[in-house]
């Protein structure tokens, strides 16, 4: 119990769920919010690409700066950014054991630090632009690209159920945490411990279960009586859906800029480059 | 365990189920079910730290028991589409985690292991189908991703000085990562949640979404269709798998077995990995059109 109870006074979980709930609702404002989602995403596809073009250090730093760029003007909140950066951090460790395991240098880091810095680009970007969308208009970005509309509907209900259930389950684990008492032995490393968490969660997933398919039913149910099937079908409900989209003058702007950034740091890494040796 | 069947006779029709290809709303139900938890799980094990003992990671990959209960008690198909899909949604895309290609590649690998252990099991209550699935979930996601790295390593070392040592040891170190996975993952967070979860759900939950529950020797709805197109998506599938991590793998393996390959091939490389991302995008588009055609044609899969 201890462990646990430890890990619950450095991050609280109450201040993770309310954390994911900001998330999920997202609206933080900031500049890619107020975009339109279709150009999010192909604004999203192009930074994302952008990487994997070059070996140069340069461009990649370059790079690696313009996205957190836009992840300070998007206001990413700090619980995604800290797992982000925690990530990251695993990452440079591992590849630090890899080299050494490999009977790699030094070269071999800073090659392997290349893949993730691009990987690293690649997620920055995606914290600026799926931070900022907020399930509506994701779900609504997706349908205008023709994906189906189960897996546009899918996106929305994930975003907005999310916090409802892990909320959930956190009230069920509690329960039953009450219920069983702890281990009064830890065993060598607390492995009881460990044993008794991982029961309780499997313990847990049976009530969430039954609750989930529940509420599952009646959503799509709900769906169903507003015609949620035949609007799939007929063309007319997805264009009203897709009706409310518009490309600004901002939305050019800042994909323009972002062309013209991204330029620059080719720019950059031609003017100065730096390779591995 | 059962409370509404005592014995493994068949009685009465499945109810208000559509094909493996229907948008009905039960299907909706299934697929949105199987989204919801498996994310769920996914945001659950984010919590938990990783343990590494060097390069070999000890840890729960995911919660495999879950997408196995519900592909053994209601839809296979449906819930091999919505298990992955949740991943990416609850942890890849919220969390910032998502990684682009690598993500397809996943999807990929684990909508094969779920829908090919989903249909392995042909009655639920049968505790070894139940083991067996579960260890097919693994080994099925696990091999293909230990398929893709190793061959990453055979293309990075083919073409550079050759290492010595370099392929015996990432054999090892895959072997044993994989040994890993499917006691962590397959048997003590897989087979053995499942073999208490499934007979006690078994009844239970699919009332809830308005079906009949599955009974031994009767067709279910989404199980695989012993036909040729079905192996040919799979061969598909897999092979899309394999050529999404060769984006990376000509990234990566270069990268990291031949520093100065830079000098020696110009920017030519470059391109491989533009060429590959065009033959990628030309695979998702011919699976995209199979699984469409799969949809439209959902009367002669029965």
């Amino acid at each position: 119990m201890k462990l646990a109870r430890k890990q619950r006074d450095v991050l609280s979980v109450e201040w993770v769920k309310l954390e994911l709930i900001r998330t999920a609702y997202a609206t933080r404002g900031g500049l890619i919010s107020r975009m339109d989602p279709r150009v999010v995403i192909g604004w999203y596809v192009l930074f994302a690409m952008a990487p994997w073009f070059t070996h140069n250090l340069t461009t990649l730093a370059c790079l690696f700066a313009l996205a957190s760029v836009f992840v300070v003007i998007s206001r990413v909140g700090p619980l995604v950014l800290g797992l982000f950066v925690i990530g990251l951090g695993f990452e440079l460790v591992y590849l630090v054991l890899a080299a050494t395991l490999f009977g790699g240098d030094f070269t071999t880091f800073v090659a392997l630090t290349e893949v993730t810095v691009k990987l690293g680009v690649v997620s920055l970007v995606s914290l600026a632009a799926f931070v900022s969308l907020d399930p509506e208009k994701l779900s609504d970005a997706l349908l205008a690209l023709h994906f189906p509309p189960a897996v546009a509907f899918a996106v929305s209900y994930g975003y907005r159920m999310m916090p409802i259930l892990v909320e959930e389950f956190s009230t069920v684990m509690e329960g039953y945490q009450l219920r069983e008492a702890p281990p009064i032995k830890g065993g060598v490393l607390g492995w009881r411990h460990l044993a008794h968490w991982a029961k309780i969660v499997v313990k847990a997933f049976y009530p969430i279960f039954l609750n989930t398919a529940k509420s599952v039913r009646t959503t799509v149910e709900a769906l169903e009586a507003r015609g949620f099937t035949f609007a799939t079908i007929d063309p007319r409900g997805r264009e009203i859906r897709l009706g409310s989209l518009r490309v600004t003058g901002l939305d050019i702007a800042v994909v323009a800029a972002t062309v013209v950034a991204i330029t620059g740091c080719y720019a950059i890494g031609a003017a100065w480059p730096l390779h591995r040796t | 365990m059962s409370t509404t069947l005592g014995t493994d006779e068949r009685r009465g029709e499945l109810r208000g189920t559509g094909g493996a290809g229907a948008s009905t709303p039960q299907n909706l139900m299934i697929f949105v079910l199987s989204m919801a938890l498996f994310g769920l799980s996914n945001i659950i094990l984010e919590v938990v730290p990783d343990v590494s003992i060097g390069p070999v990671e000890f840890s729960v990959s995911y919660f495999v028991f879950i997408p196995l209960t519900l592909a053994a008690l209601v839809s296979p198909f449906w819930v091999a589409l919505g298990a992955p899909l949740g991943e990416i949604v609850f942890t890849d895309l919220l969390m910032g985690d998502f990684s682009g290609l690598a993500e397809v590649e996943g999807f990929i690998q684990m909508f094969l292991a779920i829908f090919v252990a989903g249909s392995i099991i042909r009655n639920p209550r049968s505790r070894g189908q139940i083991f067996l699935g579960a260890l097919l979930i693994v080994g099925i996601d696990k091999f293909l991703s230990a398929v893709v790295d190793l061959a990453k390593v055979w293309i990075g070392v083919e073409d550079a000085e050759f290492v010595e040592g370099l392929p015996q040891s990432i054999l090892f170190l895959e072997s044993l990562g994989f040994g890993v996975d499917v006691i962590i993952s397959g048997i003590l967070f897989g087979a053995i949640p499942a073999l208490w979860l499934i007979p006690e759900l078994y009844g239970r939950l699919e009332p809830l979404l308005g079906l009949q529950p599955r009974e031994p020797g009767k067709p279910f709805p989404g199980e695989a269709p012993k036909a040729f197109w079905f192996v040919a998506v799979a061969v598909l599938a897999g092979l899309g798998s394999f050529v999404f991590a060769f984006l990376e793998a000509v990234d990566l393996s270069f990268g990291v077995f031949e520093p100065d390959f830079l000098d020696a091939y110009g920017d030519v490389f470059l391109w491989v990995g533009a060429g590959a991302a065009v033959v990628v995008l030309a695979i998702a588009v011919i699976l995209f059109a199979v699984w469409r055609k799969r949809r439209a044609g959902r009367g002669d899969l029965r």
